[in-house]
């Protein structure tokens, strides 16, 4: 079937069967390998993306279902050389360790601060809950949060 | 790909999506997905046939949402938990959603998962069911033929959650007088494998309890209340021994199937304190 998404401000038609996942359609039909493919099973996070400004599960989104929507994957943050000020400030911070999780993290923190620039550390932790990094290496991601919303409120 | 090929069903309409509920065959139906996908990557893994139809609510708007007129709560099946979380809803038993909600696995989960996918997803594990029923919420049902049935919550769980017709919303009574609690106890501190989870309102006079309902999921069947316990506090007042003697008042089997020694204690535990909680807020 002919489905018409919307994809870092892009319309985009393609010719889809109704089993394929949005990360599916991300990665292997558009190549956007930014987002990542873990568990597939909603556990990790690592396939998050922002869905009408919710940070939403891609490898549990039928790609046909979400047709109408605003789609961002971690390739449409950037303004063209000019990093958004969550994925500067996890370079600034040195949030990022092996890097797995680090895309799905940052759709996560974005997501939390269009909402809310100056969350509390509560807050953090539980926008940032669905999002596993099996390096522990949340102490620096959560500065990095905290920062970039400083840098967004300004 | 992890699923099995299937066909993608998008009404527009709850008469259209009801129309289609009956007809279609080899069905399920897509909510926000968090189950239903999931468990069908499972089966596909296993090498079990999965539905050939999924007939998806996402393009429903008027499944969606949360409104209150007069003294009627209404919440619509597609309304996502982390959208119930945020609505305003007012002071009472009713917070008691809130606390049901920000226990719900993840973010991201709470973002993607609705309400009536919560109840009606016929996984003995969900939160809402217990809620609902100590809520005695009246869960509404649209047939093919455009007409509407409407069964108390308790009577959807007895009839082990299954219906012929769309669910589409719930309606709670706004009862002013009412408190609740909730408890939620997971299998381990870091991971969320939900155990047991008790939902308990009451109405009080003074100190005298009634129209007390105490919902209970122990994760082995349905959703269901403890009557026993009910009409023990039904005839009681609040006092700080509540708790405690409410526990010689249980109907035990229902606390006791298949259950370890630390859920039974849990259990206890969590009635205990649920208890306290409302002669506290008394």
């Amino acid at each position: 079937m002919d489905v018409n998404l919307t994809i870092n401000k892009k319309q985009i038609t393609l010719n889809l069967k109704g089993n394929e996942t949005l990360l599916e359609v991300l990665r292997d039909h558009l190549s956007l390998t930014g987002t990542k493919t873990a568990c597939q099973e909603s556990e990790c996070g690592t396939c998050t993306v922002i869905i009408d400004g919710n940070a939403t599960l891609s490898c549990i989104t039928l790609a046909a279902n979400v047709q109408g929507t605003e789609i961002t994957s971690i390739e449409g943050l950037a303004q063209g050389d000019v990093l958004h000020p969550v994925q500067q400030a996890f370079i600034d911070y040195g949030s990022v360790q092996c890097g797995f999780c680090i895309p799905g993290m940052i759709m996560s923190s974005v997501a939390l601060l269009e909402k809310n620039p100056e969350p509390t550390q509560k807050e953090v932790e539980y926008a940032l809950d669905g999002n596993i990094c099996r390096c522990a290496g949340y102490p620096k991601i959560f500065e990095a949060v905290h920062a970039a919303g400083k840098k967004m409120k300004k | 790909m992890l699923l099995n090929p299937l066909t993608l069903h998008l009404p527009k309409t709850s008469l259209e999506a009801a129309r289609l509920y009956k007809e279609l065959e080899d069905s399920k139906v897509l909510a926000g997905g968090t189950f239903l996908l999931n468990s069908m990557k499972l089966l596909k893994v296993k090498g079990t046939k999965t539905a050939r139809n999924i007939l998806s609510l996402a393009k429903v708007d008027e499944l969606k949402g949360v409104s209150l007129q007069g003294d009627t709560l209404t919440i619509r099946a597609m309304t996502r938990i982390n959208d119930l979380l945020e609505t305003q809803l007012p002071d009472g038993h009713l917070k008691v959603l809130h606390t049901v909600c920000t226990n719900i696995s993840t973010n991201p989960i709470r973002n993607m998962a609705t309400f009536g996918g919560n109840l009606t997803c016929r996984y003995t594990w969900t939160e809402m069911g217990a809620v609902m029923i100590a809520l005695e919420a009246k869960m509404h049902f649209l047939g093919a033929d455009g007409k509407e049935e409407i069964i108390g919550a308790e009577d959807f769980f007895k009839n082990a959650a299954r219906s012929e017709k769309l669910f589409t919303h719930v309606t709670i009574k706004t009862r002013m007088a009412a408190c609740a609690a909730y408890r939620r106890v997971k299998k381990t501190v870091h991971v969320d494998v939900p155990l047991l989870a008790i939902c308990m309102k009451t109405e009080i006079k003074g100190k005298q309890w009634y129209n007390t309902r105490v919902g209970i999921n122990n994760g082995v069947a349905f959703a269901q209340r403890d009557l026993a316990l009910e009409e023990f506090l039904n005839k009681s007042s609040s006092s700080p021994d509540l708790g405690k003697e409410a526990l010689e008042h249980l109907t035990t089997a229902i606390y006791d199937t298949r259950s370890s020694d630390y859920k039974k204690h849990m259990f206890r535990v969590s009635l205990k304190s649920a208890i306290e909680e409302i002669s506290l807020s008394s």
